[in-house]
């Protein structure tokens, strides 16, 4: 019973078979002959737009401006075809061929002849348009950075989709000629960014004229994008270290949003963006100046003196000094047949903690390391932050070198000297950090203790837990305080070597930085918070050989806090 | 004179009917790839040559042998699946390959066959009789673990056979009405939830499926491009190597899942008979033999297997005619593919060999 039951549904189904096929082919196959033989049908894509990125007062840092392209359905153009466009367009008919011919996505699709014609070409080829079947003019949406080299390195920019990428995307969203996020914002949200892509299915005649539109689903746009960045700010600090290599970056305390982050050289990144320019794409690329790479995040140096902070921190905490041992500078100390200079010939004479910070005296912070292991200053190192990446939201960001004795060990098979434990206490030897670790370095120290994690993204830091819950470094609040103290000093203080970054209207603290580079000029460095009491912002200032940190950096820090007070002066965004 | 043992222990119209098919196919994989530099045909005719090896041994080893290996073909193919999922080739979002060389196995393919006998194996040892209820719910255990496998790689189309498959061996089995219904009820209950676990180009093929319009670029232009070459055939069709619908590739991957519309534009109407016409005389002929035998097992395994191969020619037909969703499954002796191609030929071998085992009381 059961059998024939089966035997049955089985015959019932190919029956069911049967009849569809009877309909399709038989009832309804004139009508698919008619709409196959003229491959009636054509898809039209419809790219969606890309979310804007904007500062957080509501500059477009990156949008979209309307193009208009020349396209042409291959299937639908006749032989005089070639020669019209290539007079209209001023390009020989070998390329229009070769355009006309590139690889598409399905047949029928139109094919991209030329992108971002304009207005006259527009009207040309709307009046001859009897005369060019298959060529029509397309509007689009083209990725523009108005304010072009501020921010580039951190907005990034976007590009043509490769063949193996598109392969292995998903096919709803990324077409053969889809555009995606190749550095920065743009890469790391470029999923948020991206809509969806919709498309038409439309119905033409014989001559390829549109008739109807069969079906058609509506692109979805991408998501806007709010920075943390404050464009004014960017583009004055962008002006002041134009010229140099250098960086320079602000930290706001309260959100730990980055307000600003400038490196210079930077890059205009409409080139990467704006059809016909490849020539000035490879010279960006293969420039000596290096104008792509984002010296605040992409790039480690030695920090120099910077680094006397973490040296003094890792004593402290290990017990090895109170603020108020003193040592005596004679201007250097000797280590077997090695004499380690201090940068005053003539020595420091007897200085307790805060004088050794305040006048950045090396021959203190020797003492310090020959009482240190280079283990335990690697350890205080990583603990604030150093020689790792941060969750920052930008591409190629460097981790920075924290050396110690296994490292040394593995990396040269030899092992770690004493001498070099001196180098290491002053921020030279192997030690290599980001002026973004430097400005980490700090905020933590800003916030006594507190953990820091900058951020570029306003969404982002909603999600974030409120700052009184955050994670502390294992550091003591009272030894954090002295360094605070010492930093005040710094800049305050008439010995101190960071007076130069002095201002009128309120109290700074910082340390200066000038690490030796050779053959070239030092490194310039000078990095800390302000104002004093009741920090707000934390900087960063650095200039590739520079020169004394005291100097060069000092005044683009002294530049950068005046302009951040002028601006803070503004109305709040809502 | 007395015929020799192997002519007589061969159902030959069974065998017609395969020939005929693998015809069909040299043919139409010929005319579908005639213009791709991949020589599929050439390939198709190894692959054809093998599993005539395959459905020859197969036949001659015998069901029985088989089924005593059930449990171990189980273990290795749930195992294969593992791997595929772990460290297989993903092609076009779905993750179904293993590469051996130049090789790319389908363990999905091998999944429905090693399932079949392992299912049939062990309700055939159980009478529906003693503890229907906790036999059920072991045999349902044996196909759940390989079919969530095949399912979250994800081949839809694979496991709605392999569920094809379990229902008709149920069934046969003898399982009582209220169980059909009771699944019902609870498959009806548990969609919305089902629903949420498929991946969003499952879901927007189903609703493809049910509107057509509502994705133009994607599944949508698949389905009426499709169903544009099979009508486009007419009556009569265009005529071998004179389609023009599946030759300018409106239609993807048509020497494999979409054969069909290269089939029904060039040969039309009265192809698509004649290849219903194969299929109806394969099916036939597999239940005559069916009938024939009193073993239990063998019966649940040829039913078993009538209903695999059932529903992906079901399947596969439907989707460019829409009838069914548009989902990767190939046509039973049709369609290129090397894993397809072998996994049918045993499963064809075996039904043979009941046959011939058909005196054994």
């Amino acid at each position: 019973m059961r059998f024939i039951i089966f035997r049955w549904m089985i015959y019932g189904g190919l029956a069911l078979l049967g009849l569809s096929l009877f309909r399709t082919q038989v009832l309804q196959g004139a009508e698919y002959r008619r709409l196959g033989e003229q491959n009636r049908i054509r898809l039209i894509p419809l790219e969606a737009a890309r979310g804007k990125v904007l500062d957080a007062r509501g500059h477009a840092l990156a949008t979209n401006r309307i193009s208009y392209n020349l396209i042409a359905t291959p299937e639908d153009v006749t032989p005089e075809v070639f020669t019209r466009l290539s007079k209209i367009l001023k390009i020989p008919e070998k390329e229009i061929r070769r355009r006309m011919s590139a690889p598409r996505e399905y047949p029928f699709a139109p094919a991209m002849i030329q992108p971002d014609i304009s207005r006259a070409i527009v009207f040309i080829v709307e009046e001859l348009k009897p005369e060019l079947p298959g060529v029509s003019v397309q509007v689009s949406g083209l990725r523009f950075y108005p304010y072009h080299t501020a921010a580039s390195h951190l907005i990034g920019y976007i590009g043509k989709i490769n063949p193996r990428e598109y392969e292995n995307l998903d096919r709803e969203r990324f077409g053969m000629n889809s555009l995606l996020g190749r550095a920065g914002i743009e890469k790391i949200y470029d999923n948020a960014l991206r809509g969806w892509r919709g498309g038409r299915q439309i119905e033409v005649d014989a001559k390829g004229n549109f008739v109807r539109v069969l079906s058609e689903r509506r692109p979805e746009p991408g998501e806007d994008l709010v920075l943390t960045l404050d464009l004014e700010l960017q583009e004055k600090i962008d002006a002041m270290i134009q010229g140099r290599h250098a960086s320079v970056a602000v930290l706001d305390l309260q959100t730990e949003g980055i307000i600003a982050l400038a490196s210079s050289p930077a890059y205009d990144p409409n080139v990467f963006v704006s059809p016909g320019k490849s020539q000035e794409r490879v010279a960006l690329l293969q420039d000596k100046e290096a104008p792509m790479l984002d010296r605040g995040t992409g790039s480690a140096y030695p920090p120099g003196s910077v680094f006397k902070l973490v040296t003094a921190l890792a004593a402290l905490e290990t017990g090895k000094i109170t603020p108020n041992t003193r040592f005596k500078c004679t201007g250097g100390v000797r280590l077997g047949k090695r004499r380690f200079h201090c940068w005053l010939k003539e020595g420091h004479g007897s200085l307790n903690l805060y004088e050794a910070i305040e006048r950045s005296c090396n021959t203190y912070f020797y003492q310090l390391g020959q009482r240190l292991s280079p283990d335990d200053i690697a350890h205080y190192a990583r603990e604030l932050g150093l020689g790792d990446v941060m969750k920052l939201e930008v591409t190629d960001m460097t981790p920075g070198l924290v050396p110690d004795r296994a490292w040394k060990r593995q990396r040269y098979r030899e092992p770690w000297y004493a001498g070099e434990t001196l180098s290491f206490a002053i921020g030279q030897s192997y030690l290599l950090t980001s002026p973004i670790q430097i400005l980490r370095l700090s905020a933590i120290i800003a916030n006594e203790g507190q953990r820091v994690e900058p951020r570029l993204v306003l969404n982002a830091l909603k999600d974030e837990p409120k700052a009184d819950g955050r994670p502390r470094v294992a550091i003591r609040e009272e030894n954090l305080k002295i360094i605070k103290k010492a930093m005040l000093n710094v800049v305050e203080s008439d010995m101190g070597t960071g007076q130069f970054a002095r201002v009128d209207f309120d109290k700074m603290a910082a340390k200066t930085g000038t690490a030796q580079a050779p053959p070239n000029q030092a490194h310039s460095w000078m990095t800390g918070f302000f104002p004093y009491d009741n920090p707000k912002i934390a900087f960063v200032a650095f200039v590739e050989h520079g020169g004394p940190g005291g100097i060069t950096a000092a005044k683009l820090v002294t530049d950068t806090v005046k302009i951040w007070h002028e601006l803070d002066a503004r109305p709040r965004v809502a | 004179m007395r015929a020799p043992a192997w002519l007589k222990d061969t159902y030959w119209p069974f065998v017609a009917a395969i020939a005929g098919l693998l015809a069909i196919s040299l043919l139409f994989v010929y005319s579908a790839s005639h213009f791709d530099p991949g020589r599929y045909e050439v390939k198709q005719v190894f692959w054809i040559a093998l599993a005539c090896i395959v459905f020859l041994a197969s036949s001659a080893l015998g069901y029985r042998t088989f089924l005593g290996a059930a449990p171990f073909f189980y273990l290795i193919v749930a195992a294969a699946l593992l791997f595929v999922l772990a460290a297989g080739r993903t092609t076009l979002g779905a993750q179904r390959w293993i590469q051996l060389g130049p090789l790319a196995l389908q363990p999905s393919e091998f999944a429905k066959l090693a399932l079949v006998l392992f299912l049939a194996d062990f309700l055939g040892d159980r009478p529906i009789i003693e503890q229907e209820g906790k036999t059920l719910f072991q045999a349902l255990l044996i196909v759940l673990i390989p079919l969530g496998l095949i399912l979250k790689q994800p081949d839809l189309g694979t496991g709605m056979v392999v569920l094809a498959m379990m229902i008709t061996i149920l069934f046969m089995w003898g399982l009582r009405a209220r169980f059909f219904i009771g699944a019902l009820v609870t498959a009806a209950a548990a969609a919305p939830f089902l629903w949420t676990l498929l991946k969003s180009y499952q879901k927007k093929r189903i609703l493809v499926f049910l509107d057509p319009g509502s994705d133009p670029l994607g599944a949508g232009y698949t389905a009426i491009q499709s169903k544009i070459a099979v009508g486009s055939g007419g009556f009569l069709g265009k005529g071998y190597l004179a389609g023009t619908q599946t030759q300018l590739q409106f239609v993807p991957e048509h020497h494999t899942d979409f054969i069909f519309c290269v089939f029904g534009e060039e040969w039309g109407f009265a192809g698509s008979l004649i290849l219903l016409g194969l299929y109806t005389l394969l099916f036939s002929s597999a239940f005559r033999i069916i009938a024939a035998t009193t073993d239990m097992k063998a019966r649940l395994l040829g039913s078993g297997i009538l209903a695999m191969l059932f529903m992906q020619v079901f399947v596969n037909i439907g989707m460019s005619v829409g009838l069914m969703p548009i989902t990767g499954i190939t046509l039973p002796l049709v369609s290129y593919g090397g894993s397809s191609m072998l996994s049918t030929a045993v499963a064809l071998g075996l039904i043979l060999s009941i046959y011939r085992e058909r005196s054994i009381f």
